[in-house]
């Protein structure tokens, strides 16, 4: 036994000792954990394999001696052998060369990770858990989305408690406020909240007069509660003799609905308060129907 | 050959340059080319627009916000369709973030109203409670810079050839024009009479006074801008 292979086996016992030591220590120790035994295991193989490798080229560097013919050029007395190429590295370089062939003209263009696919699929794959998720949803539910759906895109402009904040944006916890009827009533109004009635024409065009707009306004922004007003039998020929709506002739004035909301989520609407964009793009019919549903919810 | 290549760094470098640079050619150009032409649908900015971008530029709006949708589920839900490099077209410059402390803006004309931008704009947390935005109320005072906004359009029109009066497919196959004015003084006319249709949405009594007067405050170049973006 010379001294090289001494020094491999005491490097041995001193890197086994010390796993053993290492590991027989923690919680669990050798015995009764399998990860354990699994880490030490490989620990033991690892070691004996590097140290006899390492023994067998330490011997080669000792004992090798150059020969061949060296090439004719040397960089700083550094000279090169001409050596054959190994056929293992030769077929390797082929083989890149051909896989570099197939890559360009084939394997990149046609195979090429997309980011924007992944995207596709994620989106397909979302949409059609949602669909399976929500194909029957009972009332409950749809006003419960709704409101996740109002907390999310709707209360930036109407509030957290659908005020309106202050005039900035349509309360939504009454149909109607005075203010928003008057403007009607003065100039008329196109919004189609029913998607396809005739518009509503101005007040002076129904024959009311800047008082009766006034009383109408105040009647209407007030819940349809109190005294009615002589001339709002006007109104109740498209509305409604309680404000309740006509189906396809003037929509509903004592509270939301379904269709109502939403048409308006669909197609936007400009009043007298102000614009609200469409969210048609933004929602999908799902989600429509639950904000619908809970603003439907929130004035009754 | 090899050993000639050994022999001759120089000729060795130019060897390494074309085989790196050949993969580079196969990635980058041909989808570079597809990618940099302006998607249907994108028009260069009008007067007034371009105004409300030097207004955003200056006051650093993209210190905060991105104009930069990825391509993921929870951002498209939040903020539209993702961004297309041919968007940016008429971009100079980027205007893509560098980080997100607000919302993304790249979509914000779909979803947002002129109303609601003034409001915010005066006093942000009197809409979004909680909001760290701060108030940008001297926009309500200052005066817009229309003069520069028509420079840079004359000038991007002759050197990058952005097309100014001139057909630009849309969605829908038809084709609009984005006029520019001869004249320095058709420039502001045309920028006030998109002034005038931004104020006519705004509350505040004190704008709608400036722009009847011919002057176009800050804000309504701004929210001309935002509103343009889609």
């Amino acid at each position: 036994m010379n001294k090289l292979t001494l020094a491999g086996i005491i490097t041995i016992v001193i890197m086994l000792g010390a796993t053993y030591l290492s590991v027989g220590l923690t919680k669990g120790g050798i015995g009764d954990d399998i990860v354990n035994q699994l880490a030490v295991a490989g620990a033991v193989i690892l070691v004996i394999i590097t140290v006899f490798v390492v023994i067998k080229y330490v011997r080669q560097m000792q004992t090798d001696t150059a020969s061949g013919k060296l090439a004719d050029e040397n960089w700083d007395g550094i000279g090169e052998y001409k050596n054959e190429l190994p056929a293992g590295w030769a077929l390797m370089f082929l083989g890149t060369m051909i896989w570099g062939m197939w890559y360009f003209t084939v394997g990149y263009p046609v195979n090429a990770y997309s980011q924007i696919g992944e995207y596709n699929e994620d989106t397909a794959a979302h949409n059609a858990k949602f669909e399976a998720k929500y194909a029957n949803m009972d009332d409950a539910m749809l006003v419960e989305m709704g409101e996740s759906v109002f907390l999310a895109e709707c209360k930036v402009c109407h509030g957290l408690t659908a005020d309106g904040i202050d005039g900035k944006a349509a309360n939504l916890n009454q149909r109607l406020e005075a203010v928003v009827v008057k403007d009607v009533l003065v100039n008329g109004s196109n919004n189609q909240l029913l998607g396809f009635e005739f518009p509503m024409p101005t007040g002076a065009d129904l024959g009311l007069s800047a008082s009766d707009i006034d009383e109408i306004s105040a009647y209407v922004g007030n819940d349809l509660k109190g005294d009615q007003p002589a001339m709002f039998g006007v109104c109740a020929g498209c509305h409604g003799a309680e404000g309740e709506g006509l189906d396809g002739v003037g929509p509903q004035l004592n509270g939301f609905n379904n269709t109502l909301v939403t048409n308006v989520l669909t197609h936007g609407k400009k009043g007298a308060i102000g614009t609200m964009p469409k969210f048609a793009d933004r929602l999908n019919e799902t989600q429509i129907k639950a904000a619908s549903a809970y603003v439907t919810s929130l004035s009754k | 050959m090899f050993h000639w290549l050994e022999k001759h760094p120089f000729f060795f470098s130019v060897g390494v340059f074309v085989v790196i640079a050949f993969a580079g050619l196969i990635e980058i150009v041909p989808n570079f080319a597809e990618a940099s032409r302006p998607t249907i649908g994108t028009k260069p900015y009008t007067t007034l627009e371009l105004t409300g971008r030097h207004v955003y530029i200056k006051n650093s709006c993209n210190a905060c916000h991105s104009q930069l949708i990825r391509p993921f589920k929870a951002e498209t839900d939040r903020y539209g369709d993702y961004s297309l490099s041919g968007e940016y077209a008429y971009d100079r410059p980027f205007l893509w973030g560098s980080k997100r402390t607000g919302p993304d803006l790249m979509r914000v004309g779909n979803y947002r109203t002129t109303d609601w931008h003034e409001n915010h704009m005066r006093d942000p947390q009197s809409v979004v409670p909680g909001s760290i935005m701060p108030a940008y109320t001297w926009m309500y005072t200052n005066e817009a810079d229309v003069d520069t906004a028509y420079a840079e359009q004359l000038t991007i029109r002759d050197f990058f050839s952005v097309p100014y009066n001139k057909d630009i497919p849309m969605k829908d196959g038809s084709y609009e024009q984005v006029v520019l004015a001869d004249t320095l003084a058709g420039a502001q006319a045309s920028a006030l009479e998109e002034a005038k249709l931004v104020a006519a949405d705004m509350k505040s009594k004190d704008i709608q006074d400036a722009v009847a007067a011919g002057k176009i405050p800050e804000i309504v170049a701004l929210i001309a801008y935002m509103n343009s973006l889609k």
